[in-house]
């Protein structure tokens, strides 16, 4: 069991390494069935590490597995340690699981990209760091995978690097989550400082004693990793920039996996929340925040994989709602449940993109689902998923989660509130998506492609879109090769019955394999669970109703409130807030810097201490004057000191 | 011995050096340099005569007589010198042999 | 009264071996200057008399008024008037000033330590005989204490005798320079 651990989380490296080191000599499909192989025989070493634990009572089930001591300074010792209990294999098979549907999905998507080799040993590379995250035995690993995630992100993100509109949103990201490394190192420091461990058990029982200021202080610095790293408000506006990535990129790291590790952490570290409640409460508002925010959003975007992407927020959203309040499991579920159904519709979407040789601007689709029907499904169980309908997956996660704000007092109530507009705001904007884009007459571009045959994009779309699909001349026709649309049909089948492994009262398996490691603060009553459900299911359906009033049957204008589309369109300005506040001041002290200290100081030094030397030399030259007269004076006036200095030494 | 003591052949020694000094070097004649540099000669010649007459030994006088060869060489090749120069039709002007400027 | 005169001979040669000096570094007329010269040369060879080197005093007016000064006059007859130009002056000031320090400090400095270092072993004369500076007596010297230095002084005499011989030829270049006529005078360096 523990060598299950151990072999799934270094496969995908040695996929990642290996893909690196052979290099040319593979072709670019090897690279592709390397690195997929790589993750699939990580979730097979995750499959006997669940089948190891599910064998154990449920107080056991917690082993830590140290290959070496990595650190050692005093008393304080880190080592390369994994841990392997319920949550920790949970997520093991999340990542693997999924992420090698995903990198299956790749290998038809990138197919023809020059640089697709370096592609798969990113994406086997981001698997690794991931599950080194997840399986990390302490926070200081925990810390190596955060930052070897952000890493792969950023490389992936900027794949394509002659654009510059995707390296400028690496950067972006990177940056944005370097500030939620800091603020967890900073938290790092002081459980240090605190406790001298960074062991998780140690840790939480070393924090019982440290006073209310420094909890709050760690809690709060764990919770700015998080906000970063799953991009909630203030910390979010990389991710919808982050779609500058190719879409299998989209689904696995910014929909399934890395985003999600956030509430990983808080629920990881939820003892240390639990000392520091106002912390908690603080991500719970913030999840609230950020789901109806994004869900505002959403209502404008025009490019396809955006929806998607903040509709990615806003789920987020629910899950830092769910375990801000205390109800671990529900949460986790609801992680889960969105891996599947988000990773569906980004890759469903990925097919439309695809078959349209790269088109992701809405306005210019419209009847996709004469020409992919099979797609029309999946984006169809996707999108009911999402809203929350019966009885689809995300149905019993959402819904487990709003029930647990209801039931835990007033302000979870206030939340609750917001949740319960979130599912009205999730039904509009999905619909309106899927409504937009399948339904109605095909528009012109649908028509161009409606053979099904992939040539290479036509005069115009190819200044747009060069660079964003890869095309080859595949010879599958229908709606992609069977790459693309196997782990589709997987996804899909898993959207609808994912959800069945936790029906309230009735079973709960999943709830009952986190309950030794998180248990909730909140358990809803049935009452409660009714009529949550009812509220979600029925808003939703309100929402979807509205989105088919305005783009389904298009038989009504939209609202013109101008100025809210203008500050919608705009995301509400964070960007220009960003900007204004943090991006000009860098700027204008590094001019400052530059031109007081770097150019006289430093630049001026090397070149002062040059001149410095020349001038020397010109006024020493200038003793050499040629003047006989002066030479003869200086004779006599030598003669003269030579005189007093003899008569001195007698 | 009767006159004076050696102090004060010493001090007119003395003084007539430095006024030699003083014409090497403010005269831009080179001629004129040359005429101080044997008033100069000749004040060092008078102290060595005077000290040989304090020790009553000869040293000194031998010392001046070589010292009066070696000045009369000397003035033998900076004539010549001044000769050549004056041929080439140069400016006769200790200021303008700058040559050596560096 | 022999004493009285010796001082009163040895004050005149003293002022005039000083003022003729003074007049040799001032005069502009270069003949006048080498003139004064004369005058100093003869006034030191008063006081080289006086004391006791009188071997000295003929051959400082024999070799040096005679013939040192001889040649002297030849060459500023030669160069006529540019002999004594230019005067002193021209130059970097700090050149003059310094000249006047550097020349007061050695006097004074001297003077210093003839007083105070050396004073009370300037007042003790040793005893002579009537024979001191007779050109016997240094004849004697140079021939049997001294001989290297009289050896080493005729070679001096010879390379300054050969050294004025190529000094004063003529090369054929400058013959042509002045058939041609070269005019105007030239400098040297860039002064």
């Amino acid at each position: 069991m523990i060598q299950g651990a151990w072999l799934c989380l270094f496969a995908p490296l040695a996929g990642a390494f290996a893909i690196t080191v052979m290099g040319d000599s593979i072709t670019r499909r090897t690279a592709g069935w390397i690195s997929t192989l790589s993750v699939f025989v990580a979730f097979a070493g995750a499959v006997v590490s669940f089948v190891g634990l599910l064998g154990e009572s449920p107080g056991e089930r917690e082993h830590l597995s140290t290959a070496w001591t990595w650190l050692s300074t005093g008393s304080f010792k880190i080592g390369m340690t994994l841990l392997v209990d319920p949550l920790s294999v949970l997520m093991m098979l999340i990542v693997t699981g999924v992420g090698g549907l995903i990198v299956l999905y790749s290998i038809g998507y990138m197919d023809g990209d020059p640089e697709e080799r370096r592609y798969f040993a990113y994406m086997s590379f981001f698997v690794f760091s991931m599950l080194m995250l997840v399986q990390a035995g302490n926070f200081l690993l925990l810390l190596v995978g955060w930052g070897l995630v952000g890493l792969a992100s950023y490389l992936l993100i900027g794949f394509w690097h002659e654009r510059a509109e995707a390296v400028a949103a690496a950067k972006k990201a990177f940056i944005m989550n370097a500030a939620g490394d800091a603020t967890m190192a900073l938290a790092f420091f002081v459980l240090i400082w605190q406790t001298g461990t960074l062991e998780f058990a140690e840790a939480f029982v070393g924090a019982e004693g440290m006073s209310s200021t420094l909890l709050n202080l760690v809690a709060l610095g764990l919770l700015g990793g998080a906000v970063a790293k799953s991009a909630q408000i203030p910390l979010h506006t990389w991710l919808p920039d982050a779609m500058e990535g190719p879409t299998p990129v989209s689904a696995l790291i910014h929909a399934a996996t890395m985003v999600t590790a956030g509430v990983y952490l808080i629920v990881r570290a939820h003892p240390l929340f639990e000392l520091a409640p106002s912390i908690q409460d603080l991500a719970a508002g913030l999840g609230a925040l950020t789901l109806l925010v994004a869900g505002f959003i959403a209502l404008v975007q025009t490019d396809i994989k955006r929806v998607i992407a903040y509709s990615t927020m806003s789920q987020i959203g629910y899950m830092f709602l769910g375990v801000g309040l205390g109800a671990y499991g529900n949460g986790m579920f609801h992680l889960m449940t969105h891996a599947f159904f988000k990773a569906l519709l980004f890759m469903a979407a990925g097919l439309v993109i695809h078959h349209l040789a790269g088109e992701q601007d809405i306005r210019r689709m419209g009847g996709v689902r004469r020409v992919m029907p099979k797609t029309f499904v999946a984006f169809l169980v996707g999108s009911l998923a999402l809203v929350g309908i019966p009885p689809l997956s995300g149905f019993f996660s959402k819904d487990a989660i709003l029930a647990s704000a209801l039931a835990s007092g007033g302000y979870g109530q206030l939340l609750f509130a917001a949740g319960l507009l979130g599912t009205l705001l999730t039904g509009l904007y999905t619909f309106r998506l899927f409504f937009v884009v399948f339904l109605g007459r095909p528009s012109e571009l649908v028509l161009q492609h409606a053979q099904g045959s992939h040539g290479r994009p036509e005069e115009e779309d190819a200044s747009r879109t060069h660079g964003k699909t890869a095309h080859g001349e595949t010879a599958s026709h229908g709606e992609g090769p069977w790459t693309m649309t196997v782990p589709v049909a997987v996804l899909t089948v898993l959207a609808v019955i994912g959800g069945w492994l936790q029906i309230p009262d009735v079973w709960h398996p999943f709830g009952d394999w986190l309950h030794d490691v998180a248990e909730p603060l909140v358990e809803p009553s049935v009452t409660q669970d009714l009529v949550a459900s009812a509220l979600a299911v029925g808003l939703g359906l309100v929402g979807v109703g509205v989105a088919w009033l305005f783009y389904g049957a298009r038989s009504r204008e939209l609202p013109r409130v101008a100025g809210v589309r203008h500050a919608l369109e705009h995301k509400l300005y964070f960007d220009e807030l960003y900007d204004l506040v943090f991006y000009r001041p860098a700027v204008w002290m590094a001019g400052v810097w530059r031109r007081t200290i770097e150019e006289p100081l430093i630049g001026g030094s090397i070149t002062g201490v040059s001149l410095g030397a020349r001038r020397a030399g010109g006024v020493l030259g200038e003793t050499q004057t040629g003047y006989l007269r002066s030479y003869a004076l200086a004779i006599a006036a030598a003669a003269a000191v030579l005189v007093v200095v003899f008569l001195a030494v007698q | 011995m009767a006159g004076p003591e050696i102090t004060w052949y010493l001090i007119v020694s003395a003084i007539l050096f430095s006024i030699g000094t003083l014409g090497v070097l403010l005269r831009r004649s080179p001629l004129i340099v040359l005429l101080s540099l044997e008033i100069m000669l000749n004040a060092s010649n008078l102290a060595l005569i005077s000290f040989a007459r304090l020790h009553g030994g000869h040293d000194g006088q031998i010392f001046a007589l070589a010292v009066m060869a070696v000045a009369a060489s000397e003035v033998v090749v900076g004539l010549g010198l001044i000769v050549a120069v004056s041929r080439r039709r140069l400016t006769l002007d200790v200021d303008s042999f700058r040559v050596l400027r560096g | 009264m022999g004493n009285f005169l010796v001082w009163a001979v040895w004050l005149v040669a003293a002022f005039a071996c000083l003022g003729s000096g003074i007049a040799v570094v001032s005069f502009t007329n270069a003949f006048y200057s080498a003139l004064a010269l004369i005058g100093n040369l003869g006034s030191l060879a008063v006081l080289f008399l006086l004391a006791s080197a009188e071997f000295l005093a003929a051959a400082q007016v024999l070799v040096y008024a005679g013939a040192v000064m001889v040649m002297f006059l030849f060459v500023i007859a030669y160069l006529g008037d540019t002999a004594g130009l230019p005067f002193r002056g021209g130059g970097p000031s700090w050149v003059s000033v310094g000249a006047v320090v550097a020349a007061t400090a050695i006097l004074v400095e001297v003077v210093v330590a003839i007083g105070l270092k050396a004073g009370n072993a300037l007042s003790s004369v040793d005893e002579i005989e009537s024979s001191f500076g007779s050109p016997g007596e240094i004849g004697r010297v140079f021939l049997t204490d001294h001989l290297l230095a009289f050896e080493i002084t005729s070679i001096v005499l010879l390379i300054a005798a050969v050294g004025g011989v190529i000094l004063g030829t003529r090369t054929r270049a400058e013959d042509e320079l002045d058939a041609q006529g070269a005019a105007g005078q030239e400098t040297y360096g860039r002064a």
